[in-house]
Order: C-alpha cells, then sequence, then structure tokens
C-alpha cells in the first residue's frame, strides 16, 4: 500500500476540456452543484497596438484541481468534529455519521476541495476513488483525460519522476498544507500570487 | 451584502453582549465592595444578571441553524486539542452553564461570599475563553482578511462595548421604569452615577478604537492586493452603503453617550432623578424632561451601536475571500 498518494497534473497537455470533472461527477454521482474535481483556467499578458502592428503576450493556461489529499491538511485542524481523517495510504476523506455540516472545512480549504451536499447536510470531498483503488482500477479523473495530463501514485515517486513543483497560480502558497500534488508547469506559469492574470471562470470553482 | 450567515450573526453578538455584559458587572461589582455598596449594586444589576444566562442559551441554540445536520450538533465538542471552533462551543456551553448556575447560587443566596466571587470569576474567565475562541475560528492563514490582529480586537471590543451598554440601559431602566423603581433605594444613587459614569466613558473609548479600527483595516488590507484587497472591497462597498451606516451609527451612538455623560456630570444630579410625577416645585417639568431625555439617550445610544455592530458583523462575513481556488 501507498504511504502517500497524490496527484500529477502536466499544464502542459491539459486543454481544459473538463472531462476529468464530468468523469468525477458522473462516478461518484454528485448532486448539482458539487464538483469535487475542477478546472481553473488563468489568462494574463497583454495585447498592445504600435505603429499599426500588434503585439501580444497574452496566454492561458488549466490547472485541473480536486483534493490533494495534503500532508498537513488545514480542513483536519479546522474541524471541530474530527470527521476528517487521514488513512494509511494518506487519503483524507470525511466520515458522514460525525459531520455537522458547519462548513469551516470549506471556508478553510485553499484548493475549494470540501463541498456541501445540502440535501444531506454534510461536507463531501474526493477520496481518490479509494474503491476503484481497491480493485485495481485508475480513478476515474486520471482515467478519462484525453490528453492523459493527469497521473497519479505515490507522491515520493511523482517527485523524482516530475520535480516538486506546485506554486503555479491560483495555486496557493503550498508552504500552508503542503498538498500531495506535483505541476508540470505549463511554460506561461505564473508563480502563485502573481498579478499577471486572473482566473476568469470562477463561477465553476465553486 | 452576503445574508447567508445570519445565523452566525446573531449568535456571535448576542453572545459576545452576554459575556461583556457578565464581566462589566463583574468589574462594577468589585468597585462596589471597595464602597461597601454590594446590596446596592445588586439591585442595579440584578436584571442584567439573570438575562445573561438566557440569552446565552437562546445565542447558542440560535447557531444550531448554521449547521448542516444539526442532529450532530455534540459532535462540534470532538476536537478541542486542535480546532478552535470545538474550544468555541465547550467554552460557550460552559459560560452559559456557569452563569446560570451564578443567577441561581446569587438569587437563592447561597455559598459564602468568598466562594460566590470565586464562581463569578470562573463564570467570568470561561466567557473571555470563549470570546477568545470564537475569534480564532475567523483567524485562518488562507482567508486574508480574518487572519489578522484586527478580528480577536474587533472580538473583544464589541464584547466589551456591547456588554458595558447592555448594562447601562439596565441601571438605567432600573432606576427610571415605574415597575422597577419600587425597588431601587435612594442610597444607589452616588453608585449608580459613579457606574454609568465609567460605563459611558468606557463605552466612548471602545466606540473610539472600532471606529479608527475598520477604515484603518480595510485600508490596510486594500493595499495588500489579492483576495486581501477583493474583501476590502467587499468591506467598503460590499454592502451598498452599509459600511457607511455603520460608521454613522457609531458616530450617532457615541455623541448620544457624551450627551448622557454631559446631563449626569457633577456629584449627585439628584435634580436629574427626582422626577415622579408627584415631587412638585419648580423644578419638577424640567427635571423631569432631563430624565426622560436620559433615558432616550441610553437606549437610543445602544440601538445604534447595536445595530452598528450587527452590520459589522455582516460585512465581516461578507468579507470572506479566500486565497487559491
Amino acid at each position: 500500500m501507498a504511504k502517500q498518494l497524490g496527484f500529477f497534473i502536466d499544464q502542459n497537455y491539459c486543454t481544459g476540456c473538463k472531462t476529468c470533472q464530468i468523469a468525477c461527477k458522473d462516478k461518484n454521482d454528485l448532486p448539482i452543484g458539487v464538483v469535487w474535481r475542477h478546472v481553473a483556467e488563468w489568462v494574463g499578458g497583454s495585447t498592445n497596438r504600435f505603429n499599426g502592428a500588434v503585439e501580444t503576450s497574452a496566454f492561458a493556461y488549466y490547472t485541473s484541481i480536486a483534493c490533494n489529499h495534503c500532508e498537513d491538511p488545514i480542513c483536519i485542524k479546522v474541524c471541530p468534529t474530527t470527521a476528517i481523517h487521514k488513512g494509511n495510504d494518506g487519503i483524507v476523506s470525511i466520515d458522514d455519521g460525525l459531520c455537522v455540516g458547519c462548513r469551516l472545512c470549506e471556508w478553510a480549504c485553499p484548493y475549494g476541495a470540501p463541498q456541501f451536499d445540502a440535501a444531506r447536510g454534510v461536507e463531501t470531498k474526493c477520496n481518490f476513488c479509494a474503491d476503484y483503488l481497491a480493485e485495481g482500477r485508475e480513478p476515474a479523473c486520471v482515467a478519462a483525460c484525453p490528453s492523459r495530463a493527469i497521473e497519479f501514485g505515490e507522491l515520493s515517486e511523482l517527485r523524482a519522476k516530475y520535480g516538486t513543483i506546485n506554486d503555479v497560480a491560483p495555486l496557493p502558497d503550498s508552504s500552508i498544507t503542503r498538498p500531495s500534488l506535483v505541476i508540470a508547469p505549463s511554460r506561461n506559469a505564473q508563480p502563485n500570487g502573481s498579478p499577471n492574470g486572473s482566473v476568469v471562470n470562477p463561477k465553476e470553482l465553486v | 451584502m452576503d445574508t447567508k450567515e445570519t445565523p452566525l450573526v446573531i449568535f456571535t453578538i448576542l453572545a459576545q453582549m452576554s459575556v461583556g455584559a457578565f464581566v462589566v458587572n463583574g468589574i462594577l461589582h468589585l468597585f462596589a465592595r471597595r464602597k461597601n455598596a454590594k446590596a446596592g449594586i445588586d439591585k442595579l444589576s440584578d436584571p442584567a444578571l439573570y438575562a445573561i444566562g438566557p440569552v446565552m442559551v437562546v445565542a447558542l441554540l440560535i447557531s444550531l441553524a448554521h449547521l448542516g445536520d444539526p442532529l450532530h450538533a455534540l459532535n462540534t465538542m470532538n476536537n478541542f486539542g486542535r480546532s478552535w471552533l470545538s474550544r468555541e462551543i465547550v467554552f460557550g456551553v460552559a459560560f452559559a452553564a456557569l452563569a446560570i448556575a451564578f443567577s441561581v447560587v446569587h438569587k437563592r443566596e447561597w455559598l459564602t461570599p468568598l466562594l460566590h466571587e470565586l464562581l463569578a470569576g470562573v463564570t467570568a474567565l470561561f466567557g473571555l475563553a470563549f470570546i477568545l475562541s470564537q475569534a480564532m475560528i475567523y483567524v485562518i492563514p488562507t482567508i486574508p482578511a480574518w487572519d489578522s490582529w484586527a478580528t480577536p480586537v474587533s472580538f473583544f471590543v464589541t464584547t466589551f462595548l456591547l456588554g458595558s451598554l447592555a448594562v447601562g440601559v439596565d441601571f438605567v431602566a432600573v432606576t427610571t421604569l415605574p415597575g422597577m423603581r419600587s425597588r431601587h433605594g435612594g442610597d444607589t444613587r452616588p453608585l449608580l452615577y459613579q457606574s454609568l459614569r465609567w460605563i459611558s466613558a468606557s463605552a466612548l473609548i471602545l466606540l473610539g478604537v472600532q471606529f479608527v479600527i475598520e477604515p484603518t483595516y480595510a485600508l490596510e488590507l486594500s493595499s495588500k492586493g489579492g483576495a486581501a484587497a477583493q474583501s476590502a472591497n467587499l468591506l467598503l462597498f460590499g454592502g451598498g452603503s452599509a459600511f457607511v451606516a455603520e460608521m454613522i451609527l457609531f458616530f450617532a451612538g457615541g455623541a448620544l453617550i457624551a450627551l448622557f455623560l454631559h446631563l449626569i456630570r457633577g456629584g449627585t444630579p439628584d435634580a436629574v432623578v427626582e422626577t415622579t410625577a408627584g415631587s412638585g416645585g419648580a423644578g419638577a417639568a424640567g427635571a423631569g424632561l432631563s430624565q426622560r431625555v436620559m433615558v432616550y439617550a441610553v437606549s437610543t445610544a445602544f440601538v445604534c451601536v447595536l445595530a452598528s455592530e450587527v452590520l459589522g458583523r455582516m460585512l465581516f462575513y461578507t468579507s470572506n475571500v479566500r486565497i487559491g481556488f
């Protein structure tokens, strides 16, 4: 069994198609308004005109994010009920039987991972498709990606293979929660907190 | 403006007022004890004291409306070692229970004076621990607008501001409302006016602090860019004119308290107090007017400050902008 599972996202291959998001929603039968995996579109640069010529530095790239099953999960720290816990394989999951639906984890998580199921009155989140893993299958998002931009595996192996970058805009400072996430940055990728660009699809990330 | 968190707005404001009133009452009792005026101050403060526990219970019940699954409410105390929210609930429930216990002990005159004061002190400490925990819930590194000194400072300022004004309204009501005045002896007047002067002066200082903190903090946020600047924008403009209304109400409350302080200036303002219809004499009409003005000033000041605190708390929740996704 893995010690700490993690995701790898290759921004150079992600086209922003959101198949991962839909595959996750389908597999987990998520209600309207709940998306465990979501895709941010970061757009920056500028287009200038001078002497009749047009020069542009405009760029865009996508980042697909679900729960990063952090090494230091802020959701676990703030949760008053101990409903959120980290398993032996590093997967962070929520116990419905304990969750009181106070939504504090949802406020605190800088990846928007915990999401509220209004009908059941509890928080829900990505569980790494633990049932699929037990059957030896890939998580739904990984299997569905048409450009094979998402991988998963033991975090130490992902880092050995792809490096340790995970501080790319619009992601938060990784020192806050130490996410189990490795990013292959787009050639236009901006450091987190960069003023060059903004998330242009904020309503899709709610 | 964001109204989703209305249960939390009501809960935090009522709870802070309860704790503040308990602590302010305690401080006034400590002063009164030095002047051997315990019986007098008890008459003045008893109605407020008996209201604190029930108001806190109501506040806690309202907070349940914020939960997705209130049936799991008891689970919120599970994570005392790590979660400020667990600590808030544990200390809050303990404060409510102790405040009610203290009311009963006080009413029945149980326990020795020393144990009596010890119980009051422990209750006040639980109340203050509750306010600190309540503030620390919001000091989250991923929400820059809340992750600041301003959160605990403004929660404590609100606590003592609303607490002292609530006690002030109680004191004035006890001494002027017909039904309540019969229980109040004339010998408590110097004590009453001294207490009211202290209450008014502290309230004015706290109002000043809040009046400076709020805009300064919004400016500090706006200079940081990113999520912090978005929060500043929501604080200042997210509620339409709510921020301006909050400031105006603050100012109005302060002006009324200043007027009240002016009315009760001097040593023993008997002229202000003697007002009963049959008291006769040339000064009666004028004195009656002063007393009415005094009651209106204090209660209107309380309403203004309460309204501005409610607006401020609504804006506080509206300014919730997280970094990252």
